[in-house]
Parts: C-alpha cells; structure tokens; sequence
C-alpha cells in the first residue's frame, strides 16, 4: 500500500481544492456581447496551473522510494500529538476570535493572553503566575488605550 | 526634484513625524535583535499603528522600522552568537568572535557605522534609479506589466530553496486568493454562499495569517525541540569611538562594494537581506589580501554583512516605487501599507505623489542617524531585550496581529481570515511550501488580473504578448529563470543523492 508523505498529502488536497473551485467556477457569469474573455478565465487559468503542478508533484513524490512507515492512522494520531502545544494555540486564537464581540477586548485580550503564556510558560511556580498576570493585563489595557485614545481606533 | 524633497522634508521634519521614526526605528532594532522575530514580523506589529495616520507620518513610522530592523541583527549576532535575523548571519562570523575576545563594543560600533553608511548609499542608489526606471517603465503598456509581474513571481519562486515546483505551486495559490469576491465587472465569483466572502479577502489579514502563523508557531516548535537555550550574556558594553573611526577608515573600498552589493540585491524580487549579506560576505572574502583571517573576527568582515544588508532597506524600495513590483517579504507588506494609505505604488507615483516619494528618501536618511545613534547609546537595552523568550513574544504578537486585522476596516470577520489562513501558512510551511511567492502572489494578484484583461480587451489575440518587443523579453526572461532554477534543482539533487551514496 502506498505511503501518504508530505508532498503526496499537499498535492491530493490540492486536487481536491482544485476540483471543488473548478466546479464552484462553473456558477460565475458569463461574459456578456461585449467583453472578450468572462470573469471564470482568470480563476480557471490559475486553476489548470495548480492542477499541472499538484499532478507534477505528485508524480515526483510517487517516484521518490519512501521506507516503510507505520499506519496512517498511526502516523496522524502521532502527528497531532506532538504538535499539541501548536493546535492548543490555533484553538485558543479562535476562541479569542469568537469571544471578541461577546465580552468585549479587554477581557477576552486577558483571557487569550493569560491561558497562552500559561500554556508557553508553564503555571509551574509564583513567578511565572506573577510575569503572566502582570504582562496580560498590562498589556491588554496599554494596547487599549493606544487603540481607542491614541489613535482613535475603536476596538470592540 | 529639490522642490518635493524640501516640501517632502518639511513634513518629515515635524516633531510628531520625527518621533514616530524615532520610535519606529527603536521598533525595528528591537524586533531585529530578537532571535527569529525578524524585520517583516517587526514591520507587521507595527502596521495597525499606522491605520488613523496620514500617510506621511505612517510611511515614516513605517520606513524606520525598516531602518532599524536591518540594523537590529547585529545586537544579538554580536552579544550572543545568534543572528537576530537572517539577513545577519555572516555578522555572527566575526562579530562574535571579535567579541568573544573581549572587543563587543568595537564589534558593535562597526557594525553599525557600516548599516549606517550602507543606508546612505543605498539611499543615493534609490534617489537616482528610482526616478529613472519609473520614467522608463511609464511606457510600460498592460501587455508588459502582465510579463513583467509574471516574470516577477517565476523569479522568486524559482528562488524558493531549490523548490522550483512549490515556489511556482505558492505563487498561483497566491493569486488564486485574490479571485475570491466581486471582480472588475462586479460579477460574484468563489462566495460558496457566504455574503461575508462578497467583498474577497483584504490582501493584509492574508499576509499575516500566512506569515506570521508559520514563523511564530515555527519557532514555538524549535524551542520545544531545541530547548530554551537563554544564555547570560555581559551587557555591559563600552564603545570604542577613536578605534571604529581608524577601523572604518581602512574599510573604505569594502564598504562601498557592499552597499552596492545590498542595494542591487535589494532590488532584485527574491532575494533581500540574506542572499545580500552572503554574497557580500564572499566578495569580501575573495578581493581580500588575507582571506584565511574571515570568521576569526576582524572589521572587513562586519563591514561587509552589515553594509551590504542595510543597503537592502533602499535597494528594496526601487522596484516597488518605480514598478510597483515588491521584491520581498517586508516590501511586500509596505505595499500593502502604500495602498491602504490610498497611494498606489508604480511609476506614477513619482508624478502623482511626489511629496511621498521624497518622505520615504527623508525618512530614510533620517532614520539612519537615528538608528547609529539608538544603536550607540542603547545598546545594553537592546542586548538584555533580546534575551526576551519566545514563549512570551509570541502570544503578544499574536494578540496585535488580531488586532492589527480587525482595526483595518473595524471587521471582526478579518480576524476569522487571519486565523483561517494562518491554519493555511502553517500546513503549507510544514509540507515545506515557500511562503514568499503565495504572499508575492496576494499582493499582486489583482494588478495582474486588471492588467491582463486591460490588454485583451485593447487586443483580443494573446499573440500581442510575443509580438511587443518589452513583453515578449519579460516572458522569455520567466521562462530563463523557470529554466535555470530547474537546472539547479537538478544540480542540488544530485548533490544530496551523491553525499547520501558517499555517507553510506
């Protein structure tokens, strides 16, 4: 059974992209008696060359002898597991992202700021808690205050 | 030309403009004696701060950030070894070693009096070309800026690490981005049904996202495999004014090739900072009398990296003023602060912006003797700064990219973008995609759509693209370098498999 590396991962998602936005590409409206070329033949032109190139990809990637490797399930599971802090971070972010218009920026900046540094950091000692809360909320409200004060910005 | 410069003068010399450069300079050197923080992340915090600016002042807050991150290398080069950004390398070569034997101080000094002369002459190198090539390229029809920005992206993504393939794969995914939304003729394309995606992407979340993510997760990722190696450095540093005078002296020949390296490196598209210290570097190495005295810690050496990356900052600015073709990572974003500000960059700038244009060369020069001196006087801060870990930085960066992102048009939807295409940034990084060309390809995504239906619809034959002259050379030159970088893509393989086979 083939072996699912990097480059062979990176060209079947391409592929994928490819197809969904050459079917989407299809719904854009045709140009008009007067126009020589539609609005589609810029994106579809990008299109082709994204597919050629996935395809050279992964021809290349098929071609390249890979050692034996353990199952991709196998492989996924430790993937996500090394990269746990990574993930951690993204989702964070994105509650951020989501709490912004609820509680406003200077809570949810603290939030974000507060379990990131934790998580970085460690909550292992008094000190670290002391630079995390210190930095977080500090921050939050300099960054605040600039914003709103400094340069008229309204933050929500 | 004297007239918009002393106008352009005038408002750069205002207390307000002045402290924003000295502050963006501060910034700049900051952000580049920080280990992996880099001049393009330094640039990319400092952005959002620019948004209620006129665009003078943001320009000049902009510009010396720019300063000062190209300078801000050598701090940490010097003090611990370690480049602040990759456009120092070769500054740790000597500068460590010379101030590993007791001379930090002298180290520093020529360091940085070579930044500041490379600026000088990459300044003059921008004042002169930068006009000459703009009045050039006004003849420039849509059929030759098509070529020309398709010439631009081959470039630099055939300057990717030898991956020719992702570099150009990067490069089309990158202007795929900008197709998403309403185009020219207001015709609705890639929405998927979400009204928010009507209006596309808005080119600087992007950037960010796909920068920022990947370097800053990148380096969370070293630290855990490397481990936080924070090293105690001495920053207690005495600068040896009477000495670096005598050193810099005999430095002469060195420092201007240097900067005329940096300066034309700076305005090649792909290349930047850290092709010009390397090249400088070797040149140096090679005109030497006593080449087998480099990395052991001598003046020409720290002139030679240092003059020539500091010389990017103007080199950088020629393409991206005169063409409105950015070379690089951080000039790309500068293009993106230009537009946001409501100025377009391309030959016509020179005509309809000319006070700007000479902001940017003030703004420059006075940045450089801002920078000597922040360099000089703050040393020891800069140094203990440096020292901040990354598990600290990066949450703080993160949170001002969000903010930067969602300040630009008050859109919290623009923070969605920024998270979504950092997830993007980060898989393509780590499936080891260049992320020069996709941003290359952001930025100039929409001009080369406009530019190329412009010239259809002058002409509907696709054949008038090999039949002017300026355009057909364009293309023949994108087709060259996709060619030469195949060549050593084959070249770098047969290398790898040779020392495989010699290894086992």
């Amino acid at each position: 059974m083939l072996t699912l590396t990097k480059d062979r991962a990176l060209a079947l998602a391409l592929l994928l992209i490819v197809a969904v936005m050459w079917i989407a590409s299809g719904d854009i409206r045709p140009p008009t008696a007067w126009q020589p070329y539609g609005s589609a033949l810029f994106p579809r032109i990008l299109l082709v060359v994204i597919g050629l190139l996935s395809l050279l990809v992964l021809v290349r990637s098929l071609l390249t002898k890979v050692p034996e490797q353990a199952g991709l399930g196998t492989r996924i599971n430790e993937w996500f597991q090394s990269r746990r802090t990574i993930l951690a971070i993204f989702l964070l972010f994105g509650l951020y992202a989501a709490l912004l218009p609820l509680v406003g920026y200077i809570a949810a900046t603290m939030g974000f700021l507060i379990a990131s540094f934790a998580l970085l950091m460690g909550i292992d000692t008094r000190r670290k808690w002391v630079i995390n809360l210190t930095i977080s909320c500090t921050l939050a409200i300099v960054i605040f205050v600039i914003f709103r004060y400094g340069l008229n910005v309204w933050l929500p | 030309m004297t007239n918009f410069f002393l106008q352009a003068l005038t408002e750069v010399g205002t207390p307000s403009v002045l402290g924003l450069i000295i502050i963006g300079v501060l910034f700049g050197i900051i952000g580049g004696s920080i280990p992996g923080f880099t001049v393009t992340m330094a640039i990319l915090v400092v952005f959002p701060f620019t948004f209620a600016m006129d665009p003078v002042s943001g320009v000049s807050l902009m510009v010396g950030v720019f300063v000062g991150g190209y300078s801000g290398g050598i701090v940490s080069g010097v003090m611990l070894g370690i480049p602040g950004t990759p456009s120092s390398i070769t500054t740790v070569y000597d500068g460590y070693p010379m101030a590993q034997k007791g001379e930090p101080g002298r180290a520093l000094g020529i360091g940085v009096a070579a930044s500041f002369l490379g600026t000088l002459i990459s300044v003059a190198v921008l004042v002169f070309f930068g006009p000459l090539i703009a009045s050039f390229s006004m003849n420039f029809r849509p059929w030759e800026i098509t070529a020309l920005i398709v010439f631009a992206l081959t470039l630099v993504a055939g300057l990717s690490n030898g991956a020719l393939l992702k570099g150009l794969l990067a490069a089309a995914l990158g202007l795929l981005i900008t197709t998403v939304g309403y185009d020219r003729n207001s015709n609705l394309r890639f929405d998927f049904g979400l009204p928010a995606l009507g209006s596309g992407f808005e080119i600087l979340p992007v950037m960010i996202g796909i920068f920022a993510f990947s370097q800053l997760l990148g380096n969370i990722e070293k630290i855990k495999d490397e481990g936080n190696n924070v090293k105690n450095v001495d920053t207690n540093v005495a600068i040896p004014y009477g000495l670096i005078i005598k050193d810099m002296a005999g430095q002469k020949l060195n420092t201007l090739r240097s900067s005329l390296i940096g300066s034309l490196v700076g305005a090649l598209p792909g290349t930047g900072g850290t092709v010009a210290n390397f090249l400088s570097y070797d040149q140096a190495k090679k005109f030497s009398r006593h080449p087998e005295t480099f990395g052991t810690g001598i003046p020409s050496g720290i002139v030679a990296s240092e003059a020539s990356n500091s010389a990017v900052a103007g080199g950088a600015f020629v393409p991206t003023l005169a063409l409105g073709i950015p070379g690089d990572l951080p000039m790309a974003i500068m293009m993106g602060v230009l537009i946001l500000h409501g100025v377009t960059p391309g030959p016509m700038m020179f005509e309809q912006n000319p006070v700007l244009v000479g902001a940017i060369y003030a703004s420059l020069l006075i940045g450089a003797v801002v920078m000597v001196l922040c360099n000089l006087l703050l040393v020891r801060w800069f140094a203990k700064i440096s020292l901040i870990p990354q598990q600290i930085l990066v949450p703080i960066v993160l949170m001002l990219c969000a903010i930067g992102a969602y300040a630009l048009n008050n859109n919290l939807f623009d923070i969605w973008v920024l998270l979504i295409f950092g997830i993007l940034g980060y898989l393509l990084w780590k499936a080891e995609v260049p992320l020069t060309p996709l941003i290359l390809g952001v930025v100039l995504g929409e001009n080369l759509e406009r530019q190329l239906f412009r010239a259809l619809e002058l002409n509907d034959s696709w054949l008038t693209f090999l039949t002017r002259p300026l355009s057909a050379l364009f293309l023949a030159l994108a087709v060259a370098s996709i060619l030469f970088s195949l060549y050593q893509d084959r070249k770098i393989r047969r290398l790898k498999h040779a020392a495989q086979q010699e290894s086992v």
